[in-house]
């Protein structure tokens, strides 16, 4: 930006820091407003509490204690946000001087600083940004002037990846700490606000910049760890932290596609360390495929084992007894041949 | 002599504030910051940067701003 431009850039940010004081009056009218609304509810109750008594009409005086009640319930929150607003400390709007002076420390701390006229923006871009070893590229810091009075609504910048390394799952997650080009504050929140409501274009940018150059991974939208995704081991999906399951035998990550459940004991296998019970098919884990049919060997899941068969042994099992029964034949029967043996000659020689 | 002092750590506030004839800068910050690491933060002067004997005059604009912000989500 030469002089002149420069000089017109400090107007406009002038006047949009005017209005940003502005809104903050009319916030604060709005809810003094809000506060008076609701205190003259209250003087009216009071009046029709006195009608109500001298005249001896009791349900109604009730139904004016009542709503005398509520209204005193709502007072209290509506008068902390009213107080809140009022001790907001009164920011003067710097002279065009000093704003000139504010874009002029900008060019000398960043390399690149434009305004964009169709945008009504203040862009400034900063280095290109790595942390922990992911290079996140350059991003640009856009301040949309015609939003900074509604900063106490919505952010008034944006920033853009300009050479985007989105987290593999998401790519409105540009950086950890930016979501659909919006930086969350953290801890630098109040200050930002007070750098942008005393006009300190310097102070906002450069705090921006800290913010974007730190990591913090304690709060983050994707965190670093997990930034290019953890692949599938079988199919090669990229899953998030929240998504990604492991092997509980190998340990390897695997995809809800993909993954198996053992069916006795719940436990999350891989294709390859699933066993299978050799009547239903379903997976098992190595420990619970330790379960065999005590006649063939086969492995059996524990709905299919019955008195410790597999459902096959158990039918020949019972078709055995139903032969030995025949054979033995029945105790009536028995009784009956042993009679008759004791009835009949034996013969001799 | 009298300077405005600005801090952009935490809450950022703006103040005017007292100091002796002859401080420097980086008695200054170690004053004001006494745990704090110089090399964390951005320290400017009347929104120049200074070396760190810049001797403070009456009127000085003292902005230090933090390096490391963290973010959140």
């Amino acid at each position: 930006m030469n002089d002149k431009e420069l000089v017109r850039v400090a107007g406009r940010v002038q006047r949009a820091l005017e209005q940003l004081r502005k809104s903050r009056y009319m916030r604060c009218a709005a809810q003094l407003s809000l506060f008076a609304g609701a205190w003259q509810d209250l003087v009216r109750q009071s009046h029709r509490l006195v009608v109500a008594v001298s005249r001896d009409w009791f349900a109604a005086a009730e139904r004016s204690c009542k709503s005398a009640g509520r209204q005193l319930d709502e007072i209290p929150f509506l008068a902390s946000n009213l107080q809140s607003l009022l001790d907001r400390r009164h920011r003067e709007v710097p002279g065009l001087s000093v704003i000139a002076d504010e874009l002029r420390a900008l060019q000398q701390e960043f390399d690149e600083v434009e305004f964009n006229h169709q945008q009504k923006a203040l862009c400034v871009t900063t280095e290109s940004i790595t942390l922990e070893d992911i290079s996140l590229g350059r991003f640009q810091v856009v301040l949309h002037l015609d939003d900074l009075n509604q900063m106490y609504q919505r952010s008034p910048y944006r920033i853009l990846a300009l050479e985007p390394n989105p987290a593999a799952n998401d790519s409105a997650i540009t950086h950890p700490h930016v979501s659909n080009e919006v930086l969350c504050e953290g801890e630098g929140g109040a200050a930002i606000r007070a750098a942008l409501e005393e006009g300190r274009l310097a102070d906002f940018f450069s705090m921006v910049r800290s913010i974007l150059t730190t990591y913090n991974p304690d709060s983050p939208y994707v965190p670093l760890a997990d930034w290019d995704g953890t692949p599938c081991s079988e199919c090669g999906y990229l899953m998030d932290r929240e998504n990604v399951g492991y092997c509980s035998e190998c340990g390897d990550a695997i995809c809800d596609q993909c993954d198996r459940v053992c069916i006795d004991c719940g436990e999350l296998l891989c294709s390859h360390c699933a066993r299978e019970c050799g009547i239903c098919e379903q997976p098992l884990c190595r420990t619970c495929a330790k379960r065999r049919c005590a006649h063939c060997e086969s492995i059996c899941c524990q709905s299919c084992l019955e008195d410790g068969l597999c459902p096959n042994c158990k039918e020949e099992s019972e078709d055995q007894d139903d032969d030995t029964d025949n054979a033995e034949g029945t105790p009536e029967e028995t009784d009956q041949a042993q009679d008759a043996g004791q009835s009949q000659p034996v013969p001799v020689g | 002599m009298r300077l405005l002092y600005i801090n952009n750590s935490g809450g950022g506030f703006a103040d005017y504030l007292d100091v002796t004839d002859g401080t420097t800068v980086s008695q200054f910050f170690k004053d004001k910051m006494p745990h704090e690491r110089p090399e964390d933060y951005l320290i400017r002067v009347n929104r120049q940067p200074v070396p760190r004997d810049y001797v403070l005059q009456a009127n000085d604009r003292v902005t230090i701003t933090p390096t490391k912000i963290e973010g959140a989500a």
